[in-house]
This record gives C-alpha cells, structure tokens and sequence, in this order.
C-alpha cells in the first residue's frame, strides 16, 4: 500500500501542478476555476447518465492507454494509436456486416477483426523499426495519416454502405455488444478493458514474454547479449501495442457506432499518450488514469455549458500533464522510458 | 480532361500558397534537429503562430505587429520544448507530442475566450500580398544554407547536433546553440501558421493548420535534414496538394494524392531511397 502510494506520488503532483497552471489560465480570462471544477464534476458523475458517459470514454482511454503503455514498457513511443483505432475499427466494421453468425461467435470474431487490423497497422511500424531502423516515432506518425486519408477513401468509395453519407454499411444485429446499462451507451466492452488490464499486468511481470519485452525497454543492448531476438520482441511490442488501440476502435464501432465513419474517435489515440504517461505505463495505473480523463473529457462539455469555460481547456490540462510527467520534478530522475537514439540502433 | 500544359500550369500557379507554410515550417525543423533538437510540435506551434497573428492584428491592426507576434509566440512554444529537453533532459518526443496537445488545444480555448464564439476569429487585417512571405522563404532556404554549411556558427550548431560531448570539448556551449537553435526554428515554424492565417485567410479557425506540420516534419526527413532538400520536399509535396485541388471531379480519389506525403516518408526513413540519417545526436539527451 505505502509502495503503492509512493508510486503515485509523482503522477499526482504532477496533476495538480497541470490542474493549478489551468485554473491560472481561466482566472485570467475571467472564469471562476472552482465554479468550473463544480460543473465537470457535475457533468462526469452529476447523473446515472453522466456516470455512463464517463465510463464509456474510460473504455476507449482504456484500450488505446494499455497500447500506449505495452509500447513505452518496451522502450518504444507508439504515436499511432489513432490511426491503429482507425484500421481497427474498419476492419470490424467490414466484419460486423459481412458476417451473420450468431452473436455468441460473431462479437469476438469481430473483435478479433479489429485486433488484427490494428495489429498490423501498429506490426508494420515494429517491423520498419526492427528490420531498418526506422524510428517507430515517424513511422506512426506517418502510418496515422496513412490510416486517415485510406479509411476516407475507402469508406467514399469501395466500402460505402451508405448513399448519403461516407461511412460503411451498419453491422447485423448479431454483432451489437450488449448494454452494460439499460437506456445508457455503457456496453460490456469495459469489463473486457478491465480484464484485459489485468491480464497484461500478469502477462508483463510473471511472463516470459512480458520478461524479455521489458529487458528489451529498459537495456536494449544488454538484452540482445543475454540472447533475446530484440527484433521479434520490437515487432510483437508494436503489434499488441496497435492491437489494443485497434480494439479501441472496434468496440466503439460495435457499441456505439454500429458502423465506421470518420466521427469513430475525437482524438482517444493521442489523448492515451497522456493516459499511458499518468499512468506510469503499468496496466493498473492505467485503470486510474483512463477513468481520470474519461471524467475530463466527459465533464468538460459540463463545465462548457454550466460555467462558461470552453471545453477545450481540457486539452490544456492534458498537455500539461504530460509535459510535467516527462520533467524530472516529478519523476525523481527516473523517466519511465529511456529510448535509444532515434534510428541510431540499428542491428 | 485537361491537357497536361493547362494542368501543369494550373498546378504552378496554387504551388507557393501550398508550399510557403511548408517551407518555414520544415527549415524551423532543420534548424533545430542539425542541432540536436527533434521538434514533433512544428504543427502545435503553427496552429500557435496562426492564432497570434490574427489575435494580435484584430487588436492592433497592424499585420507588421502580427507577424512579430507569431514569432515570439513560436519562439516561446519552442522554448518550452528546449527548457524541458536541455535543462530538464525529458524525452523530446513527449514533450513536442505535449506542446502539440496543448497548443492546439489552447488556440481552440482562446478563441472561444477572446472572441466569444468557437471555432473560428471573425475576418482580420490581413496581408495584402502574401507572395512576400513566399520570398522571404525563398531568401531563408539560401540564408539557412550558407550559415549551417559556410559560418562558424552553422559548424559549431552541426557540431553540437553530431557529437555535443566532442563540441563542449572544443569549448562550445552546446546548450546556447540547442536553445538559440530550437527558438528560432519555433519562430520560423510559426511564421508559417501566420502565413495560413493572416496571409492565406485573414482569419483563424481551429484544425487550420490541418496537419501541415506533420507534413513538413516528414520534409525534413525526406529532405535528409539540410535546407534546400527539405525546402524541395515540401515543393514536391505542395505539388501534389496542389494537383488534387486541380483535378477535382475528375475521376482522381484526393485521399491517395494527399497520402503521398506520408508513404513516400515512410519509404525513406526506412532507407529504400538512400539513408535518410538524421545527425547523430539529433533528439538524445545530452548529459554534460
């Protein structure tokens, strides 16, 4: 318990620092921060509904945090979530609605769809960065629009469902993931999230795997010697990093959406870059840290129409967030990544 | 169809409005990374420069004092990613993938704050001609080449940018050139967000920097880090931005011509068309 505290020291000084420095902001354009704080509580928890809503961006914040997080464990920066939710989830949107099995086989086979496309999407980066040295960081961030600008064309083109708008065919009714909550948008994607956060904090300490992608994070070279294949370690990293973000988009297609279109996600992939940070990229702290910004996020369009304070103000807190998460003040001269040189390592 | 003379024609004549953005925000880029500096939030500080531009001329009305303003705007963003690199020694990637959450964000908070309506400012003062944008960016691609390949001072920044230990050793102060480089490549980065906005436009709106400033990261790379080929990238690149606007309706899907940018990035840095090398020391912490 007192480990357990000590560990969340630093991600906690550093919120406060980032929720001080916002409150700064609002005062000097005339907002009342505690006014504002009052009215996203109110819209995150205020409500059964509200409640609901937040838990369903934790799901979202969740899945792409625990890609985020696998990834920095293995000394790698995946800036593609977004784009990994993107394949993900037009991948499971071609199989929610070409397939008409019974939703005892079709749910998981439609999230397994959108794992392996963000698996791939995530992989090819893992196998540029092991095979060429081509830093992951770039990569992702070019696979990002590549996934954008290829999902627009495919969903305006070859895969629209749709007559009047751009967006694939709706998915059969056998592929629906079952409410959580009636007359909510809570579906059972977050118990998966949840188990799933557990599975890999088991998989990360107690596995052989987990093992070697944690040596390959934290001493690449070192662990090359002790004869583990960095490459193939790189590789899975990236891939089960892009498969998480891809069952973040999966389950929003198969909860929420019921379809792919370009609304899919305002932006999960590079929020859970901040949730990964907070969460000191361990899959429990994770938990905590996607609930955190699924309240901000939710709540935000509270404190918006309650208080007057635009709801971007919460992407403020979040850079902030990961801007002191990455300074040493908090972190006591231990950043939970030490990278090798950008492309610098090749083998 | 139109023939390819009244095509190509076509093309050259939106070329430096597609490519002058580009071409600031990709020379910031260089300028920092010779000095061992990787700046991932050029598009956090155009969107930055962009908002100060307008803010300060719909105050002022003075497009001089806009332009200034963005510079210092971009000059303090990247000042933020220096502190934190250099004296802070985080990881450059975080903290520019923080600059540009926060920036973007922020610009989208103040427009809301400042002019009471989201999304977008009203209509500004703006430049009357913006082809004076294009030339001073002409003029910085030489400038920055003779001074990284011809001066002392652009020696020294290389230096620093390769081998910072061996550089201290010589007697140069790596920390001055990484903040005096990074700074100035902010300022450069976010002339190019003014030129979107009260060059281009004479407004801000949010999610106008649309991405421009992952595309001019992606020019420095395909550029190999030096000033005329990452200026050449973003030529080529405003090229096929600019032959998706000419060919709209003809039977050409704009998604896969605006795709190009990236894949072709992708495809260098992995080394099919010549090693794209960054300088050696380009985003490592630098421990005195």
């Amino acid at each position: 318990m007192a480990d357990a505290l000590r560990r969340a020291g630093g991600p906690l000084t550093a919120l406060a620092a980032a929720l001080a420095l916002s409150s700064l902001i609002m005062l000097a354009f005339h907002a009342n921060p505690l006014q504002a704080l009052a009215a996203l509580f109110q819209g995150a928890f205020g409500s059964e509904q509200g409640v609901a809503e937040t838990l369903v961006q934790t799901t979202a914040l969740l899945f792409a945090g625990l890609g985020v997080a696998i990834a920095f464990r293995a000394g790698l920066l995946n800036i593609g979530a977004e784009g990994q939710l993107a394949a993900g989830g037009l991948c499971t949107a071609v199989a929610g609605a070409s397939l008409h099995l019974n939703a005892l086989f079709e749910v998981p086979l439609c999230l397994i769809a959108g794992a392996a496309g963000g698996a791939i999407w995530g992989g090819i980066a893992g196998f540029l960065r092991a095979r060429f040295g081509a830093s992951e960081v770039i990569t992702t961030i070019m696979l990002n629009y590549v996934a954008f600008l290829g999902s627009s064309y495919l969903v305006s083109g070859p895969l629209r469902g749709d007559a009047n708008a751009p967006e694939t065919a709706p998915i059969s009714a056998s592929a629906v993931l079952p409410p959580l909550l009636a007359d909510t948008r809570l579906t059972a994607a977050l118990p998966v999230a949840l188990a799933l956060a557990c599975a890999l904090a088991w998989w990360l300490r107690r596995s052989v795997a987990g093992y070697e992608l944690r040596a390959v994070g934290s001493a690449e070279r070192a662990a090359r010697y002790a004869g583990v294949d960095a490459g193939r370690v790189i590789v899975q990293a990236m891939a089960l990093s892009g498969a998480l973000a891809g069952l973040a988009g999966a389950t929003e297609v198969l909860g929420l959406l019921h379809r792919f279109n370009a609304g899919l996600s305002p932006g999960y992939g590079f929020t859970s870059i901040a949730v990964a940070l907070l969460g000191g990229s361990d899959p429990i702290g994770v938990i905590f840290s996607a609930f955190f910004f699924g309240a901000l996020q939710n709540g935000a369009l509270a404190m918006q129409a309650l208080a007057g304070v635009p709801k971007d103000l919460v992407s403020v807190v979040e850079g902030l967030v990961i801007l002191f998460m990455a300074a040493r003040w908090f972190s006591k001269g231990r950043t939970c990544l030490r990278r090798p040189a950008v492309a610098a390592d090749a083998p | 169809m139109m023939s390819p003379g009244i095509l190509a024609a076509a093309v050259v004549k939106v070329l430096p409005k597609k490519a002058t953005p580009l071409v600031f925000a990709a020379l910031g880029g260089v300028l920092s990374e010779n000095a061992g500096i990787v700046n991932i939030a050029l598009e956090g500080i155009m969107a930055g420069g962009a908002f100060a531009a307008v803010a300060t001329s719909y105050y002022t009305h003075s497009v001089a004092l806009a332009l200034a303003s963005a510079l210092v705007t971009g000059a303090l963003l990247a000042l933020v990613l220096a502190y934190f690199a250099i004296a802070q020694r985080a990881d450059q990637i975080i903290v520019g993938m923080a600059i540009n959450i926060f920036a973007i964000g922020g610009t989208a908070y103040l427009v809301s704050a400042v002019f009471g309506q989201p999304g977008a400012s009203p209509q500004v003062a703006g430049l009357r001609d913006e082809s004076a944008l294009t030339w001073a960016a002409a003029a910085i691609v030489v400038a920055l080449h003779v001074f990284l390949y011809r001066t002392r001072a652009g020696t020294h920044l290389r230096a620093v940018g390769e081998e910072p230990r061996a550089a201290a050793t010589a007697g140069i102060n790596v920390a001055a050139y990484r903040y005096g480089a990074t700074m100035a490549g902010g300022a450069l980065a976010a002339l190019g967000g003014a030129y979107l906005s009260v060059g281009e436009t004479d407004i801000y709106s949010d999610g106008m920097v649309a991405g421009r400033g992952f595309i001019a990261l992606a020019a420095v790379i395909f550029g190999k880090w030096t000033p005329f080929g990452a200026a050449g990238a973003c030529v080529f690149f405003a090229f096929f931005s600019g032959l998706q606007i000419v060919l709209q309706g003809a039977n050409v899907p704009a998604q896969l011509l605006e795709m190009l940018p990236y894949l072709l990035t992708i495809v260098a840095i992995a080394g099919f068309i010549g090693r794209a090398r960054p300088p050696a020391s380009d985003g490592v912490v630098y421990e005195p």
